[in-house]
């Protein structure tokens, strides 16, 4: 019995070790954080699923190379990826031009349409009347969204949270006039709170956001072949076939309400 | 004789040496640590945010002030509670300790902003903060202040009662001046710990310190460059209050 005992503490010390020490040179390790589905999602058993990780696999097939997901929190995302734990991140990031600063994106692949999800008694009809003194806007922390509420609306009121149903809550208890965040988000919330909230889903920006994946500076070669991959992806169809799969619902609903959908490169 | 009359004020070249070879230890370490990080430091891109650093710290100092001063009251207020007679008011005290004390300070944030001061009406999540701060806070400092009244000898209050002392008398002069001194201590590392936790207020959109760094963060992408700033933020207002305990500590020391 003892001698099992102390079987399993080596083989799980081994085990451990085995974590800590150098890793496989060859392995493509994919960060991203698995909280934005249908995007970057687990599922039910705790599998990594999703548009983001589907995508990682196929880049993994394209390079050649076994693919590892690691699901990191937003804060650690960069961290992981500057100091070489992960090689890039698929995880829905806008690209911006302050960020470029500090890591390097690949071609966009896919653009975010914002919409608006108002507060039932809040006098806002369309996204002109969000610009003005004494507005409440709720946005999630460093999503399109907020970026997009900070450059367009200075003279607005920003509240920052961290989660979405905050925001939502927000709106809800008439706390804030609005939440900006992309269309499908907007639409689910607003199913969902019929009562107290109305939509804005008909899209308002001039110039959209983009995504894109991020990569260490200096990973020139990474980086000329991960855009090599979404010109070869988006040829052969890849990305209809990602959106068929995951976004099915959705794209039906849009059409329907005659809106352009988001998902598209 | 009180203690800071024997203890010189400037410290003695041993003190100096020791703290200085800490120092340099501590120093060691990190100066190697970082000479071995492969992350490549974009701080240009953090400095043009210095206003919003700025801000956010005075957000926390004002904060942390109003809330300091409020879970004292509080944490003296059910101190008394505990050892109070009137049982409702006991009882009161104690549920009060046992409910703060045994839910996430997460959760007491999201329940009273969104549950009780909506019910209320309250929509100043400024004012609602320091509140929920406070309350959290509150039931810790009680349970110091309650340990320290305790810690005072059963021998001496009966001695106290046979002079002929009044409750209050024997509160004022021979539990209060032994309780503070004792309390110090874990009193300055509670009040430490407000500060830190007033970062979780955050997450009701609260415009404090921890939150503007983590959207700098989101901004740039500059994450360590966004968050060490912060470390150095919270070290310069709570090392203060450590010093200042320290101080009152020698102060309020009596030989026995």
């Amino acid at each position: 019995m003892k001698g099992k005992v102390a079987g399993i503490i080596l083989f799980v010390s081994l085990l451990l070790l085995g974590g800590c020490g150098p890793r496989e040179e060859n392995i493509l390790n994919v960060g991203m954080e698995l909280a934005y589905p249908p995007f970057e999602m687990t599922d039910t058993e705790g599998n990594p699923t999703g548009i983001s990780v589907d995508m990682a696999h196929e880049l993994g097939k394209f390079l050649g190379r076994p693919v590892k997901i690691w699901n990191i929190s937003f804060d650690g995302l960069i961290p992981s990826l500057k100091t070489g734990k992960i090689d890039i991140v698929i995880s829905s990031m806008t690209i911006t031009e302050e960020r470029s600063q500090s890591v390097t994106f690949s071609k966009p692949y896919s653009k975010a349409y914002l919409a608006l999800l108002v507060s039932q008694d809040s006098s806002v009809e369309k996204v002109e009347d969000l610009n003005r003194k004494g507005r409440i806007i709720a946005v999630k922390k460093g999503t399109t969204g907020h970026l997009y509420a900070r450059e367009h609306f200075p003279l607005a009121r920003i509240n920052v949270f961290d989660k979405e149903s905050s925001c939502v809550l927000e709106v809800v208890q008439k706390k804030a006039d609005c939440f900006i965040y992309d269309q499908m988000t907007i639409l689910t919330n607003w199913q969902k709170n019929r009562d107290t909230t109305r939509a804005i889903l008909k899209p308002f920006q001039k110039d959209f956001e983009y995504w894109g994946m991020g990569m260490r500076k200096d990973d020139v070669e990474l980086h000329r072949k991960v855009n090599e991959f979404l010109e070869s992806f988006k040829e052969s169809g890849g990305f209809d076939r990602l959106a068929e799969k995951y976004l099915k619902e959705e794209k039906d609903t849009f059409e329907e309400l005659g809106i352009p959908f988001f998902f598209s490169p | 004789m009180r203690e800071s009359d024997r203890e010189a004020p400037s410290p003695c070249p041993s003190t100096l040496l020791n703290a200085f070879l800490v120092a340099l230890f501590i120093l060691l370490i990190f100066i190697f640590s970082f000479s071995r990080l492969e992350y490549d430091f974009h701080w240009a891109g953090v400095w043009a945010y210095r206003a919003k650093f700025i801000r956010g710290l005075g957000m926390t100092l004002v904060l942390s002030f109003f809330s300091l001063i409020v879970s004292f009251l509080l944490g003296s207020l059910f101190a008394l509670g505990q050892k109070s007679r009137f049982l409702p008011f006991y009882f009161f005290s104690r549920f009060y300790v046992e409910i703060i004390r045994g839910t996430p300070l997460l959760v007491q944030i999201l329940v009273f902003f969104y549950v009780i001061a909506d019910a209320f009406r309250v929509q100043n999540r400024y004012v609602t903060g320091v509140v929920i701060l406070s309350l959290f806070a509150g039931a810790y400092i009680s349970e110091i202040i309650r340990a320290g009244i305790d810690s005072i000898g059963e021998t001496q209050l009966e001695t106290a009662r046979s002079l002929g002392l009044t409750l209050f008398q024997q509160y004022r002069f021979i539990i209060f001046p032994q309780v503070f001194k004792r309390i110090l201590p874990p009193l300055a590392g509670q009040l430490v710990s407000l500060i830190k936790d007033s970062s979780l207020l955050s997450i009701i959109s609260v415009s404090e310190f921890t939150l503007n760094a983590q959207e700098v963060n989101a901004y740039t992408y500059s994450t360590l460059e966004s968050y060490l700033p912060l470390a150095v933020g919270y070290l310069l207002i709570t090392y203060p209050i450590s010093n200042l305990s320290k101080r009152l500590e020698r102060t309020f020391s009596y030989e026995t």
